[in-house]
């Protein structure tokens, strides 16, 4: 059975949010997950056949959803993330 | 069945168990391990050797009204997971075990004795770089029989309103600063929302991951009672968590009911999608 290797945790900020980028490799595939533990933890998750691929995908992704909440007063309408 | 706990950590005996504990115990018939996670595609992508997957949004739940699974279809999904009243059943999941700590609340609420959490879930297990699989196990099915529900383990709206204006109980919003604060209406990412922004009138804001370590696992039984006790939680009074689906409350209801052991700790599920969309019901923002 294969095992998570090249384990690494990094803590920046996005979009004006704190985040935590977890990226390892499983077999030939590096899987990069962003969350954001504070706030409570959202999931951007994305795969490469590079750690540099993986977590530029995942932190693409990542920074389009931040950019659209809304940090809002109410009313504010339905969402706080418009498109969900 | 010895269970590995910290030893700075006495109460922790029995509810929870180290990743170390779970690797040694993989084929252990008497053990059942299931991965209930945020992100329910997780499962798939590789999880710990044997473990089934659990959905939170459609195995964990009533599909058609808003409510915790009901006792029939709890019944029939321990008996598929190969559970019986006696088996052990470690749950563990994503994001520090939030759903996980979610299904380990409802088999309490069903009666399910022996349940317990691995301490720091998927996040963990990964980070040690423990084997993973995408094989599913071979489950033989069981016959499972759940109790009434445990309605001491549950708040519904009565009562929470009734703790909110007569300080009945004390009133724990685990979500994080800005969604106390009305500041956003949910985390980024995350679809559940309201109406309004802010939170119920009495509320102490304590953020679920106070709860927790840089690895996942929980913090000690001593740094637990500081903190909650710095806000005046000392297990002496009723307490009712919520936040903003029920799922992030039920890892802070485990930690006071479990780990520090009080008395009489309530899971809010309805939370702030229930309280933040009703009409008229009184809000704080500060």
């Amino acid at each position: 059975m294969p095992k998570p290797e090249e384990y690494s945790e990094r803590k920046t900020q996005l979009a004006g949010w704190a985040v935590n980028i977890v990226t390892y490799r499983l077999g030939t595939t590096y899987h990069t997950t962003i969350d954001n533990t504070n706030p409570g933890a959202w999931v951007v998750k994305a795969q490469g056949a590079t750690k540099a691929e993986a977590e530029s995908k995942a932190i693409t992704e990542a920074e389009a959803l931040l950019e659209k909440v809304k940090k809002s007063k109410p009313p504010t309408g339905c969402t706080s993330v418009p498109g969900f | 069945m010895t269970v590995q706990t910290s030893p700075a950590a006495a109460t922790q005996q029995g509810v929870l168990v180290s990743t170390d504990w779970v690797a040694q115990h993989l084929t252990d018939a008497s053990i059942r391990i299931v991965e209930v996670d945020v992100d329910t595609k997780a499962y798939a992508e590789g999880h710990v050797p044997n473990a089934l997957g659990w959905a939170w949004d459609t195995q964990l739940c009533d599909t058609v009204r808003r409510d915790i699974i009901p006792k029939a279809k709890f019944e029939q999904l321990m008996g598929q997971s190969g559970i019986s009243n006696t088996t052990t059943v470690i749950l563990y999941g994503d994001n520090n075990n939030w759903f996980a700590a979610w299904a380990l609340w409802q088999l309490k609420v069903y009666g399910h004795k022996d349940v317990r959490l691995m301490n720091g879930g998927r996040k963990k297990w990964i980070a040690e770089g423990r084997e993973l699989t995408t094989d599913a196990p071979k489950v033989s099915p069981t016959s499972y029989k759940a109790s009434e529900p445990d309605n001491s383990l549950r708040a519904f709206l009565p009562e929470v309103m009734k703790a909110s204006a007569e300080r009945a109980a004390q009133l724990v919003d685990v979500r994080s600063p800005q969604e106390y604060s009305g500041e956003i209406l949910a985390p980024p990412g995350l679809p559940e929302t309201c109406q309004r922004g802010g939170h119920i009138p009495g509320a102490k804001s304590i953020p679920w991951g106070k709860a927790c370590n840089e690895d996942g696992t929980f913090k000690s039984v001593e740094e637990l009672r500081a903190l909650y006790g710095s806000a005046g939680i000392t297990g002496e009074k009723p307490v009712i968590a919520y936040c903003r689906i029920g799922e992030r409350s039920s890892h802070t209801w485990f930690v006071l009911k479990h780990l520090l052991g009080y008395q009489h700790v309530k899971n809010y599920d309805g939370s702030w999608t229930e309280w933040g969309n009703l009409v008229a019901a009184p809000v704080e923002k500060p």
